[in-house]
Parts: C-alpha cells; structure tokens; sequence
C-alpha cells in the first residue's frame, strides 16, 4: 500500500515537473516576445494605386497602440493616414506592442533578425546594443540624396549617431528648463538668474525670506540628477559630457568634480525643498504650481501642468535656461534634453529604399504636427499657427532656437546599472554622504569596468 | 466516510490536485530561482553559468549594500519581537478580561491589517512629510519646532520613521491571534485560580501566557519571518532610500533585478532570503523546545 503512494506521488511529481517545464519551455520563448494580440496590435494597411507597376510593403513597428493614448500616438496615425495618399508604391503595414512590451519585443526580434522594416526606436542607450550588432541600416545615404539633411535640424540625430553615422530620424525633442515663478520674484526683490552666482544670491534671498527657493523630488531620483546633469553641462560642457558618457573621457576631472561640488554648494546653501529625498517628482511638483515655490527645474512637458486647470500659476512662469557658470567650458546655446525618440531602419529590409522613405516621411510628418502643436520638432516646419501655441510653449521654443547641442539625461544615456550607479551617486551627494571627489572617482569607475 | 479516508488511495486522489499546484507555483519556480542564481543574466539576452559567484559577491561586494540591508532586517526583526509582540500580548491579555467594548477595541486594532499596505504607506507618507506633515504641524504647534524632522527624507531618521508602521501594521493581527488563543482557554481553569486567590497579574503570568505558549511560537516565527522579508510598506514609503538607508534585502532584490537588470544576482538574493528565513524558522522552533525541556 505505502509502495502504491509512494508510486503516486512519484508520477505526481513527475507530472508537475513535466508541465511546469513545458509551461516553461513555452513561456520563455513567450516572454521574449510579448503576445501582441493581447498587448493590442493593429494593422494599417495602405493600398498602393494599382496603376503603379512597382509596389512594396513595409513593415512598420511602434509602441503607438491607440490614438488617443497621448499626443504622439494621435500624430502617428494621422500621419499613417495621410501616408495612403502620399507615400504612392508603398503600403504600411503597421504593428503596436504597449511600451514596456514594446522593448523586450524589439529586442529580442533584432538579436534574431526578424526586426520589421521599420520601427520606433529610443536613441543613445537603447538603440546602441543593436548598432553595434550591425542590425541598423545607416540613413546617411537616403539622408544625403532625399534633401532631408537640409530639414532635419542641426544636432536633431546627435543620439542616433554612432561611429559618424546616422541610424535613425527623430521627430521630436524635450528639453529641460528652470521654470521660475515671476510673482515670487518680483515680490521678493530678487532677479531671475542667468548665471550660477545669481542663482546662489536668489537662493540665499529665499531663504532669508523663510521660502524654500527650489523644489525637487529626489525620492524618484532622476529629478534630483538632472541638477547634477545640467551643472556638469555648464562647468564641462556638452562634449565632455557626452564623451564621458561614451566611456572615451574620464568623468575623474576637475570640471566633473566641480559639477558635483557647486550641486553640494546649492544643497549646502538649503536650495531644495526640506526632506526632497523623502518626496517623489509628482509630489515636489504641487508646490511649485500652488505658487509656494518660486523655482522648478523640469522637461518641457511639464508645461501641460503649468498650464493645466489645476495649476495656479499658468500665466506667472517664465522659462530660463539652465545658469551659466563662470569659467565653465559649457555655452549658453548647449542644453539639456535631447531628441531621443525616432526611427531607424533594419539592416535586413527587404526594400531599403521603400523602408528609408517610410522613416523620413514618418519623422518628418511627425515633427510637423508636433509643431503644430507647440512641441519641439526636430526638422524645419514652416507655416505653423503661432497663435494657437500658449506663451509658455513658445517661450520654450524661442530659447531653444538657437540649441547647438543636446545632452540627454544621463540615466537615459547609461544602461541599466550603470544609470542605477549614477542616480545613486548623485543622492548621495544631496544626502551629504559623498565628497564631489569621491562622486566623480565612482562615476569613473563606470568607464573602467571591463 | 472513515473509511474513505483510512485508504491511502484515497489520500493520494485527494492531496494530489493541491499538491501539483503547490509544486508548479512555489516549489518549482524556487528551484528555477536557485537555478538563475547560478547565472550571469540581464533576463533577455544570453545567459552565462558562473557558478557561486553571485553568492560571493554578495558578501564580498560592499558597494550593493547588501549587508547592511540584512542587518536592517535583522534589526527591523528585534523590533518585532521585542515591541511589537509583547504590545500584543498586553492588548490580547487585557481585552480577554471582559473590557466593556471588547469587540469595539479588537476592530479598532485590527483595522490597520485589513486595510491596503499601499493606503497606510500613503497615510505615513501624509504624516512625516516634512511641510504640511501631521507630525510636524504637531511638533510645531507644541513649540518643539527643534525636533521637526525630514523624517523619511534624511538618512538619520529614515530607517527608524519606516520602522514605526511596520512594526504598527501588525500588532492588531498578532493581537487577534493571542486573543483567539486565551480565549479557548477553559474557564474552568481561571475560575480555579481565582478562587484560589491569584491576582489578574499571577493569572497572565502562570497561567494564561504558558497555555498560548504554542501560539506565541507561532507569533514569534510570523514576527521574525515577516521582518527579513518585508517588502511592500517600505517600497512604497521610500522604496530603500534616501541612498540605501532603508533598504532591507527585497528591496534591493527587487531594484537589481528590474531596475539594474541583473537577473542572476538579484536571484542569489531571492536564494537567501529563502534560506534564511527556513534557517530561522527551524532555531526558533528548537529554541521554544528547549524551554519546555
């Protein structure tokens, strides 16, 4: 008898083994490439005009699942409609995985070479791992010979960029700028600052005035390392941030540690709001739109807050670039930000020229109504509807006109835990617990691993 | 019926369908776990064996934290043990003894087990925040302005200031327990004591606690087990920081393998806490057979 259960349980066991790995075996090749059935996917088919002899198919892959989800995805199929009619030959076949999904899909479809012809990409870090696969078409050609390299802005594929070549064609750009509330200003006697010292002097006049002069939410981090970021931008300058980031500069320089150190200065100084570590960017944000905190320091697209019907400064803002700092390498016409979203082309399309056009007409379509929009596009627009665009937008747009350079979000730039390193450096130095010398020798340490 | 059940077929038949549930969810994917452990694997691309390695690095890498993050568990575990069971115990004791609104006070306390981890971190977040913050609109309104804090915003009082909740949440929930406990005691036993002349104090101390004794057991083991791996009320509080200053070992697994995408690494952690926990609910169990020896 106890032989016969014993014998039971012996095939239970082996049963559930036996399933639980096929379930395995099954999930794996599963969670590599995400169900898109599930994850909403959708096909836009364009039909060619049947009276053209020669036609192709495109394939086309964007994290865009349904148009009303946010304001790029409603461009996008706009434009995808507009592409039935004037993109003649060639038919788009269009398919939308959820961001998230979207990333491990690409991925995993490009390390097996059946990446669509075209697709939605994130430049710098994420787009890298598949260049140096050779799994990207270089655009430079189409580039050169369609006269887009006329349109495209100056600077607009710097993350698309790798090796002098271009792998991919932006839309659209964000940049981050100081917001500053001109009441508070005005009401206080201080001046709005362009340069760090003026920052400084504003900071200390806040305080002697019992207000907290900066708001940040250093609980998620990456707030809190944009400050970090943008001073290094000013006291080293784009390219030296840039280089560093690519691992070909040391960030163990005089310019890197006074990034960090003038950061420990502002801290020093009780710029950021009390117990920032402890509040989320969401949190740290409400302050600033109540009107209590005179400086925020955030992406373009916290305009829509300023804006919004909640907000109770909507027309007291102004935009300011980063402060200068003295001595820095930085320039004034270098910003933070970046045009990180766009599309590349696979190595292995079918049609290369057809896939080349799809991702120029997609850009470019795409930058237009970004534009239209008040947003930041990254190719020339002419003929946009000034006055539909809100003072703050334009603003916005007016500073950045003249940008040369871009330096994305270094947690953007550096991949997974690298980026973790980074942010946690730079806390660390908001937490008192790092010297600026010691911040910059452990980011160095990045660049020296293997 | 009996019959039934004294067939060992039977038994089998029944146990068989829970058991291969059992296996598929839990044992297996922590034998899978032990497996990733072993890895050197960012969880998408591919995979290498590296042996121990992982587990080396744990204790030899000082840079994660890791260590100072099971010593916060382990402190976070002392607390629990030492502050919050014995606040329980009072509770159970005192609310056996035909409080008038017993069934009033034992809602009361229970309440904060019933209600969403998420909703009490939301709720502590609104009390330390250090401007509109209830404890500190109370400090400063008592003219103890000095001892406003940043609360969960400094490294010093971080750790400390999350522990607080934690160590709250559950006093209702191994209260309830103890209570249940005294409660099934027979009353013939108490009226026997009290005729006898003891005190309310030498009936808890001689009589009521020995008798919960394998409930307090089961308290202890809950207490020290849910400690080493508490995770959701600190994720949501400060989700490990201000730089690392609250980070105890889910935490950390859990950013190393989402956020560093170091599937392999946060794996051997899994593996440990794992471990630890069988560890200690095993010397826990023998410490309270050697009392009773």
């Amino acid at each position: 008898m106890k032989r016969f259960a014993l014998r039971v349980m012996t095939a239970a066991l082996s049963v559930a083994i036996a399933t639980s790995l096929a379930a395995c075996g099954s999930n794996s090749a599963g969670s590599n490439s995400p169900d898109t059935s599930a994850a909403g996917s959708t096909t836009t088919e364009t039909s060619a005009k049947p009276s053209e002899t020669k036609s192709a198919t495109v394939r086309v892959w964007t994290l865009w699942t349904d148009p009303t989800k946010d304001s790029n995805a409603a461009y996008f199929y706009k434009v995808l409609e507009s592409a039935k009619t004037e993109l003649a030959n060639i038919t788009i076949e269009h398919d939308a995985t959820e961001n998230e999904s979207y990333k491990t899909k690409l991925k995993t479809a490009v390390a097996a070479n059946e990446a669509p012809d075209v697709f939605y990409s994130w430049g710098a870090g994420f787009t890298k791992p598949f260049v140096d696969a050779g799994k990207v078409l270089p655009l430079d050609e189409y580039i050169a010979s369609s006269g887009a390299g006329d349109k495209i802005l100056p600077g607009a594929t710097d993350f698309f960029k790798f090796d002098n070549k271009t792998y991919g064609i932006p839309y659209s750009k964000w940049v981050a700028v100081l917001y500053c509330n001109k009441d508070l200003f005005d009401q206080n006697g201080v001046k709005i600052p362009a340069t760090y010292d003026e920052l400084l002097t504003a900071v200390k006049a806040f305080r002697a005035k019992n207000i907290t002069p900066i708001t940040v939410g250093g609980k998620d981090r990456w707030p809190a390392m944009f400050f970090q970021n943008a001073l290094a931008l000013r006291t080293a300058g784009a390219q030296a941030c840039v280089d560093a980031l690519n691992k070909t500069a040391s960030y163990d320089q005089p310019a890197f540690v006074e990034s960090a150190a003038k950061l420990k200065e502002l801290v020093d100084a009780k710029a950021f709001n009390d117990g920032c570590l402890g509040l989320t960017n969401d949190e740290s944000a409400v302050p600033f739109t109540e009107g209590q905190i005179p400086m925020y320091y955030m992406g373009n697209w916290f305009v829509g807050n300023i804006m919004g019907k909640d907000s109770k400064v909507a027309d007291k803002v102004q935009a300011v670039a980063f402060p200068m700092v003295n001595d820095g390498k930085g320039t004034s016409d270098e910003f933070f930000g970046g045009s990180i979203e766009g599309f590349c082309v696979s190595a292995n399309a079918a049609d290369k020229d057809a896939a080349c056009k799809t991702a120029g007409y997609l850009s470019e379509t795409m930058a237009k109504l970004t534009a239209d929009d008040g947003g930041l596009a990254t190719w020339k627009v002419d003929g946009v509807d000034e006055s539909k665009i809100n003072a703050l937008a334009k603003q916005i747009k007016d500073l950045t006109a003249n940008a040369k350079s871009y330096v994305l979000a270094w947690d953007t730039f550096l991949e997974g835990a690298d980026a973790e390193t980074h942010k946690n450096l730079v806390a660390e130095i908001y937490a008192g617990k790092k010297t600026p010398e010691e911040f910059a020798k452990e980011m160095q340490k990045l660049n020296e691993k293997k | 019926m009996e019959r039934v059940l004294s067939n060992k077929k039977a038994i089998c038949f029944f146990i068989l369908p829970a058991l291969i549930i059992f296996i598929a969810i839990i044992i297996f994917p922590i034998f899978m776990s032990g497996y990733y452990s072993t890895l050197q694997w960012d969880g998408i691309g591919k995979s290498k064996f590296i042996g121990i390695d992982n587990y080396i690095t744990l204790f030899t890498n000082h840079e994660d934290g890791f260590i100072e993050s099971i010593k916060n568990s382990v402190i976070l575990a002392f607390l629990s043990v030492f502050i919050q069971l014995p606040i329980s115990l009072v509770l159970a004791l005192v609310l056996s003894n035909k409080v008038r609104g017993e069934n009033f006070y034992r809602s009361v306390y229970f309440i904060p087990v019933i209600v969403s981890t998420v909703v009490i971190g939301q709720l502590w977040m609104k009390i330390y925040h250090p401007g509109y913050g209830l404890l500190n609109t109370f400090l400063r309104n008592i003219g103890l302005d000095s001892l406003a804090k940043e609360w969960i915003g400094s490294t010093d009082t971080a750790l400390g200031a999350v522990f607080v909740p934690v160590v709250w949440q559950y006093i209702g929930y191994h209260m309830l327990l103890m209570y249940a406990a005294i409660k099934s005691i027979s009353s013939d036993i108490m009226e026997a004591a009290k005729i006898d002349g003891a005190s309310s104090v030498q009936t808890a101390f001689r009589i009521t606690i020995p008798l919960i004794k394998p409930i307090l057991e089961v308290c202890v083991t809950f207490a020290v087990i849910g400690s080493l791996k508490t995770f959701d009320l600190i994720y949501v509080l400060t989700g490990g920081g201000p730089v690392h200053a609250t980070e105890v070992p889910s935490t950390l697994m859990f950013n190393t393998i989402f956020h560093k995408y170091q599937y392999g690494y946060g794996s051997s952690m899994a593996i440990f806490i794992i471990g630890e926990c069988l560890l200690l609910t095993v010397v826990i169990q023998k410490l309270f057979r050697m009392k009773k020896a």
